[in-house]
């Protein structure tokens, strides 16, 4: 059974290490640059899992701290796409693994960041992933379109996720149940383990 | 009006101008290939409505027993049954209508678009269950897709939930736009109504326009038309905007007997587009609530000028082409 499990963990980790974007360029075709860039980040579990988390440690953090990655947040990722056209992926695993690392031991750890902090850490993010999806695009991709497509898809998940984790936790004053903080922590437990799996899988490859 | 007034007047419509070829995005570029079997299995094709980007250029495939070389298609004793598909259909070309118009019995309709690439010709007679699967999948995808290309439409509808905020009001505001686009859909398609598509395209610019000058009318304390009576506005506006969806299907050339059918499907597919884009607004708004993430005040009217000038600069780019069609 143990075997069976970690088998599963290898498989998933090494999805997450390989994860190609490709399957986004049929969007084009169908709805056009603008979608192709909201969509071209579901194709990829990275960029799924680091804004999922990049969300919930800001949402865990309170909304004060964490509404500063409405702006902060889509803008990283429009300074990132040209940056990827230029100089190729940024991001590379390793630089991906050590975020969820990072992110995942400051979600499990409860740690209070300053909100300077959560903005340095969510812009240079998503700096990362917007030059990892604007790497491998096509030269007849409309680049301005597919940039509105992805600040706003960006804008979309860290609001949403945000929003979601103040609820899920609540307010110490309303006496919420300690469970939903363990919840969280937990969550943070995991996504520094997947984290930890892909940098050692980028390490040993 | 102060200088100002008019300097910024200019810069738009030097805008619009300067790039009429951006405007065009949301026509529907449009195909009419027909098939007419002069003998068993033999067909003579041709363009009915030629494509914008040119018929040299559409790869187009047919079942593996035909050969085709338009402006002949040779089916055998098989006849046209089958696959038909266009392989490179995208931004420059978004759907095509087949029709087939046998010796004996109806003509059929077929329309290959980048929502339904792959279409199946199910030779002649009644229509089965599958002819009524693929004409549903068919156009309810294409709905779906125009109205999330539609720009237009969303920023209408964006608006009206700018000004009437959510709950009750909000769903009698988009049930009165859907009914209203609803009836002037139907109302177009079956020929009842006709209005040429430039102009009405300005129109429904217009229409956006109205809906910011409405949200800065709220935000500054005065009780817009909009604000008193939504649901009058949306139904008004909705006639306009499904004139405008109606301008899509027209041109496919949908044979009578499917219409009725093709036009629930395509209003599903709108509706469908249109929850979602609704249901995401108003998530964001509660979620932007949740984290009292709220425009400061210096900025509150922001949202409204954008709108107005997006709008009317479609305007002006769609008037040129209204004047530059004559």
């Amino acid at each position: 059974m143990k075997l069976k499990f970690r088998r599963g963990w290898i498989a998933a980790a090494l999805l997450l290490a390989q994860g190609g974007a490709a399957e986004a360029h049929i969007v084009a075709a169908r709805l056009g640059d603008f979608y192709m860039g909201a969509l071209h980040p579901f194709t990829d579990l990275q960029d799924v899992i680091l804004w999922t988390a990049t969300g919930v440690l800001a949402g865990s953090l309170g909304a004060s701290r964490g509404r500063w990655l409405i702006l902060v947040f889509p803008l990283g990722l429009l300074v990132g796409l040209p940056l990827g056209r230029i100089f190729g992926a940024a991001s590379a695993g390793l630089a991906d693994a050590a975020m969820m690392l990072a992110i995942g031991l400051m979600l499990a750890a409860a740690t209070r960041i300053p909100t300077s902090a959560l903005c340095a850490i969510s812009f240079g993010l998503a700096v990362m992933r917007g030059a990892a999806n604007g790497a491998d695009l096509g030269p007849d991709t409309d680049r301005v379109l597919f940039a509105a497509g992805l600040a706003c898809v960006g804008y979309t998940i860290i609001t949403l996720t945000m929003a979601l984790t103040v609820v899920f936790r609540g307010t110490e004053s309303d006496g919420s149940a300690p469970w939903r903080t363990i919840a969280v922590r937990a969550l943070g437990g995991w996504i520094a383990a997947i984290g930890l799996m892909m940098a050692s899988i980028v390490l040993a490859s | 009006m102060t200088a100002m007034r008019y300097l910024r007047l200019a810069l738009v419509v030097l805008a619009t101008l300067m790039q009429p070829s951006m405007l065009g995005a949301h026509e529907a570029s449009l195909g009419v290939l027909e098939f007419r079997e002069v003998r068993p299995g033999a067909f003579i094709g041709r363009w009915t409505m030629e494509p914008s980007i040119g018929a040299g250029r559409i790869d187009l495939r047919v079942p593996p027993h035909c050969f085709l070389r338009l402006p002949e298609m040779n089916c055998g004793q098989k006849g046209l049954v089958g696959s038909i598909t266009i392989t490179n259909l995208g931004a420059n070309m978004s759907a095509v209508l087949i029709k087939v118009i046998p010796i004996a019995g109806e003509p059929r309709s077929y329309t290959i678009s980048t929502a339904n690439p792959v279409v199946s010709v199910l030779g002649t007679g009644a229509p089965t269950l599958e002819a009524w699967i693929e004409l549903a999948k068919t156009y309810v995808n294409y709905g779906i897709d125009h109205i999330l290309l539609g720009a237009d439409h969303l920023l209408f509808v964006l608006g009206l939930i700018w000004i009437v905020g959510g709950g009750w009001r909000l769903v009698k505001t988009i049930t009165a736009f859907t009914i209203g686009h609803s009836a002037s859909l139907a109302a177009a398609a079956f020929g009842l109504i006709g209005v040429p598509e430039r102009p009405l395209n300005a129109c429904i610019a217009l229409s956006i326009a109205f809906v910011g000058v409405e949200i800065v009318k709220q935000q500054r304390g005065t009780m817009g038309i909009t604000a008193r009576y939504p649901w009058a506005v949306a139904f008004t506006f909705g006639l306009v905007h499904g004139i405008g969806f109606a301008s899509a299907l027209a041109g496919l050339g949908l044979e009578r007997s499917l219409l009725p059918a093709a036009l629930l499907f395509f209003n599903i597919g709108v509706e469908i587009g249109q929850l979602a884009f609704v249901l995401l607004v108003l998530a964001l708004i509660w979620a932007h609530r949740r984290l009292d993430a709220v425009v400061p005040r210096w900025g509150e009217a922001l949202p409204a000028y954008a709108i107005g000038s997006v709008s009317m600069f479609w305007f002006f780019g769609r008037l040129v082409r209204v004047f530059a069609a004559i």
